[in-house]
């Protein structure tokens, strides 16, 4: 009966209050992510990010990941690294924490966000003349 | 190839920390050096590793810090991050469709990436939008029209150039017709790769633009003058 009223959702928001820890961090949460979810922590990532699951949302809002603390509000879709990938976007229901059939090879580099718009970021050089003509005040004609 | 390693170890050396026992000082020339410096290079961590027990500072919410010379360029910090913080928080797109692509830039306006959660709307005038995504191939017919459209928007605006055909020809680079590229006729902020790209991929280019947004320095600028 409650279910049909739609009073179980009171007792979500306390159980996602309980969860977050507290109401303060779950207003931080909340703040920093524009979302307030309860779900089953399935693994965590050595950047620090944490993966979460529950069923109970819609496909395709029933995993999500919480980035690590340091980052704030600086966080990225890239900052999720390639073992995660697959788990978030579907290709395989198998974690990386539980898949023991991963290849793990010497020769596989670390991970790296997106670094556009840092001073790290990827400059390719030009191979072509260049297509604009600088005027040189000093030089006479 | 090696310049660019070298360089590369030199600017992630500074911010990045090494996890092996490689520092800064590796980068090797001879014979081996190409080969060190890669091994190096692929030894080297690009993202910080946390540890539970000592943890990373938090990362500012602002991009210019908390620590200015003086009071005044503190506050004109603030105002800008006040700024950036409205203008990030309602880009307002032009719809540009030229082709394909425009199908996927309809579909980040649907329920399943729903743009509007992060104040991203349509908006059919040139006149009252903040960005022009060129969404398709921008061929020598319709940039005359592209230049006009985007020379009507009002400043601050913002170019993203949605898909292969609109960042360099793509498909149609050595056709006759064909623009190669939209950067020739309008200055590109963004460029979203793919053919077509995905809504996942537009939506992150939207995301990119947000954190260009956010890094403005309007009333900065205009003080330091």
């Amino acid at each position: 009966m409650a279910k049909y009223l739609g009073l179980d959702r009171l007792g979500k928001i306390f159980q996602i209050i309980r969860q977050s820890g507290g109401i303060k961090n779950a207003y931080m949460k909340l703040y920093r992510f524009d979302d307030l979810k309860v779900g089953t922590l399935v693994g965590t990532d050595k950047y620090g990010n944490r993966y979460y699951e529950n069923p109970y949302y819609f496909y395709g809002r029933n995993r999500w990941v919480e980035y690590a603390d340091h980052l704030n509000l600086e966080y990225d879709g890239s900052q999720i690294p390639a073992d995660w990938y697959g788990w978030m976007h579907y290709k395989t229901d198998l974690p990386p924490i539980r898949d023991g059939s991963r290849p793990k090879y010497k020769w596989m580099a670390d991970h790296s966000e997106n670094l556009s718009g840092t001073k790290e970021q990827y400059m390719p050089y030009s191979t072509t003349p260049p297509k604009v003509q600088a005027w040189d005040p000093k030089k006479s004609k | 190839m090696l310049r660019s390693v070298a360089a590369l170890v030199n600017k992630t050396s500074k911010v990045l920390v090494c996890n092996s026992g490689y520092s800064s000082t590796l980068f090797v020339n001879g014979a081996f050096g190409p080969a060190i410096n890669t091994i190096a290079l692929r030894q080297q961590q690009t993202m910080p590793v946390v540890d539970s027990n000592n943890p990373l500072p938090k990362k500012s919410a602002s991009p210019f810090g908390r620590n200015q010379p003086n009071m005044v360029e503190w506050s004109i910090a603030r105002l800008d991050d006040l700024l950036n913080w409205g203008r990030k928080g309602s880009i307002w797109p032009l719809t540009f469709g030229l082709a394909c692509c425009a199908v996927e830039m309809m579909h980040i306006a649907a329920p399943r990436y729903d743009m509007d959660r992060y104040g991203v709307v349509f908006r059919a005038s040139p006149r009252q939008a903040d960005v022009i995504i060129v969404a398709g191939t921008l061929t020598n017919k319709m940039a005359p029209a592209l230049r006009k459209v985007y020379d009507q928007m009002p400043e601050p605006r913002w170019v993203i150039s949605m898909g292969s055909c609109a960042n360099g020809g793509g498909y149609y680079h050595y056709s006759y017709s064909v623009v190669r590229g939209c950067d020739r006729i309008i200055p590109v902020d963004i460029y979203v790769p793919g053919c077509p790209p995905t809504a996942e991929a537009l939506m992150y280019g939207v995301l990119q633009l947000q954190k260009k947004v956010k890094r403005m320095k309007t009333l900065q600028m205009w003080y330091r003058k």
